[in-house]
């Protein structure tokens, strides 16, 4: 069993008599990735907010409960929540990037922590813009506003940032979800270096991003914990029913389509046969989608590949007239 | 059925002629101060009428440097003695305060921009003038000519600039997001150096916006400064100098002496600047604060 960074004993939270998280208790391993899951309003960011406490900025809340991050409770009034803000980093869901040059930015964390000295913050400045990799791109620029960068450097910006003030633990709120697929994958590949020296609590809604990053799930449904575990074992084995219906509902929701054939004027069978040759062309585990307009093929082609041992994933009319079946090859 | 369609077009006409009529409104004053001011703007250099100190109407002297400065030192001093006091008060009400209070107190703040700016001037004849009079001007080792000054005119102008100052930088503090007040807390600072280097950071544009409105109001604001300042026709050296402001000249003195030539239109072109020194800072404010709520700034 590896350490725990934090434990959280007991936690409750309501909102304007809303019961946010029930009952939680929980330990996140450390200098692993943990991720939570769950569907949207399921308590994910609430349970990040308690951490740092920024739950205190929300209005009409009452929490309860215990998280201790190296032998202090985060809720404890004598806990000094400056040092505990300046344990845990955070990334935001949306880059926000302070309103200054982009050097202020990595540099605020240490000047308002007391550092001074121009040759300490010029160091630290370039040490965390070379870990999240931004250094190169931005050397030149460094005075310029940081509203000038791109999305995906901004959030790169705003993890370097949290790291000039020297976390043992980042918090993450899915750190990705305004971003393209390039900028995404660059923050996850930054998250998987940084594993190996900080704490990393992730929430995120992308089941695909939970399995490459995570060591350690936990989901979260309508306030409550229903499963914790290492990744392995939550995701190809979940206990609860709950935790398998979700990994499976989203996963098909945000399928990845690999070929796409209109079928749409042919009849029956005709539409059956060039569905197979498709599929043939296909290697196993790969997706088709199919849209027809024959009321017969709604029926007869998903039964058909059925029988041939395919797996239909889903079946929707997608308009008056045409439908949209998705099947997976497999043997 | 054509009645209701001839009520419709009928109805958005009138609208619109009400609204331009409004807006000509505006270009028909300036055009007319124009054309009134245009004698004295042809036979005076602007030069001679902008820096020469001398205001002697009768022997055609129209020197308006004294009352160009005397409108200018009340209003910075005024806009001076604000500008602290409405913006600590807008920043308490903005980040310190609870909802409760803050709902209490901002329709207040509005009310003081609703007083008739007589009363003020009242105010400042019954406090602020014997105030200064009495006890400040003796205690700084300085005359006055009965408490009558620009500070006196400072003082009272600045409580009707302070409401539009601090509503104006609470809406602008207000609208700084709650993420980015996140990112500041959760690097480990405290909510003073939240509020001092992201959030006023963020508000700088507004803040500046509100000042520039609350020291356009404070240039034009005739009645109440015109009952302490003193209205002596004087270059001022001291905040317990009297001064004699632009808008105080024209009150006090146009359809008086208008048999002098040139007098009215002299006057007239006083009232020129300040429209336009007034439209132009209204016009810049209200520029950066559209952009704030675009989020362009």
């Amino acid at each position: 069993m590896t350490e725990t960074q934090i434990s959280i004993q007991n936690l409750n939270v309501t909102y304007n008599g809303n019961h946010a998280l029930k009952n939680i208790s929980v330990e996140i391993p450390k200098k692993q990735i943990t991720a939570i899951i769950g569907p949207s309003g399921c308590g994910k960011s609430t349970m990040l907010k308690c951490m740092n406490r920024l739950i205190d900025m929300t209005d009409n809340v009452t929490f309860s409960g215990k998280i201790i991050i190296d032998n202090e409770d985060v809720f404890d009034k004598k806990t000094d929540i400056i040092n505990i803000r300046k344990k845990l980093g955070l990334l935001a869901q949306k880059p926000t990037p302070l309103p200054m040059s982009i050097y202020e930015n990595v540099a605020f964390g240490p000047r308002i922590h007391g550092v001074k000295k121009k040759l300490v913050l010029d160091e630290t400045v370039q040490k965390c813009l070379a870990i999240t990799g931004l250094w190169e791109e931005v050397k030149d620029r460094l005075n310029s506003p940081a509203s000038q960068l791109s999305i995906g450097q901004q959030q790169r910006l705003c993890l370097a940032r949290g790291l000039a003030v020297e976390p043992e633990i980042i918090l993450c709120d899915e750190p990705t979800s305004a971003l393209d697929p390039v900028s995404s994958q660059h923050i996850e590949q930054q998250l998987l270096k940084l594993r190996k020296d900080y704490t990393i609590v992730i929430v995120t809604h992308n089941i695909h991003q939970a399995m490459r990053l995570a060591d350690y799930v936990i989901h979260l449904y309508l306030g409550e914990l229903v499963e914790h575990g290492p990744a392995n074992d939550v995701f190809e084995n979940p206990k609860e029913e709950r935790t398998r219906a979700y990994i499976n509902g989203t996963m098909f929701s945000d399928l990845k389509i690999d070929k796409e054939v209109d079928l749409k004027g042919n009849i029956c069978p005709y539409n059956f046969v060039l569905a197979k040759q498709a599929l043939h062309e296909l290697s196993k585990g790969k997706v088709l989608k199919l849209v027809v307009d024959d009321p017969l093929a709604v029926t007869e082609v998903p039964r058909g590949m059925e029988a041939d041992g395919h797996k239909v994933m889903s079946v929707k009319q997608i308009n008056k007239t045409d439908w949209e079946v998705v099947i997976q090859k497999k043997e | 059925m054509n009645t209701r369609r001839l009520k419709d077009v009928l109805s958005s006409r009138l609208m619109l002629a009400a609204t331009v009529f409004a807006f000509l409104l505006l270009f028909f004053m300036a055009a007319g101060l124009f054309f009134r001011a245009s004698p004295i703007l042809i036979t005076v250099p602007i030069s001679d009428l902008l820096f020469s100190i001398e205001w002697s109407p009768f022997s055609g002297k129209f020197g308006f440097y004294p009352f160009i400065m005397g409108t200018l030192w009340v209003t910075v001093l005024a806009t001076v003695i604000a500008i602290p006091v409405s913006l600590l008060s807008s920043i308490y009400l903005s980040e310190y305060a609870s909802n409760g209070l803050r709902e209490m107190v901002m329709p207040l703040v509005d009310l003081l921009a609703g007083i008739p700016s007589v009363v003020y001037g009242l105010f400042g004849v019954l406090a602020v003038v014997p105030f200064i009079n009495d006890t400040l001007a003796p205690a700084m080792g300085a005359e006055t000519i009965g408490g009558y000054s620009i500070l006196a005119g400072g003082i009272v102008l600045s409580i009707m600039v302070f409401p539009i100052i601090i509503s104006v930088t609470g809406e602008v503090m207000r609208r700084v997001s709650g993420e980015l007040r996140e990112v500041s807390l959760s690097l480990g600072a405290t909510k003073w150096q939240t509020i001092k280097h992201v959030v006023l950071r963020k508000a700088r544009p507004g803040i500046i916006a509100a000042i520039v409105l609350g020291f356009s109001r404070a240039f034009g604001e005739t009645m109440a400064v015109l009952m302490v300042v003193g209205n002596v026709a004087k270059v001022p050296s001291s905040i317990f100098d009297p001064a004699y402001p632009l808008p105080a000249l024209i009150a006090n003195t146009y359809g008086e002496m208008m048999s002098i030539d040139l007098y009215d239109s002299a006057i007239l072109l006083a009232a020129l600047i300040l429209l336009l020194v007034v439209l132009i800072c209204n016009v810049i404010a209200r520029i950066i604060l559209v952009r704030i709520e675009r989020g362009i700034i």
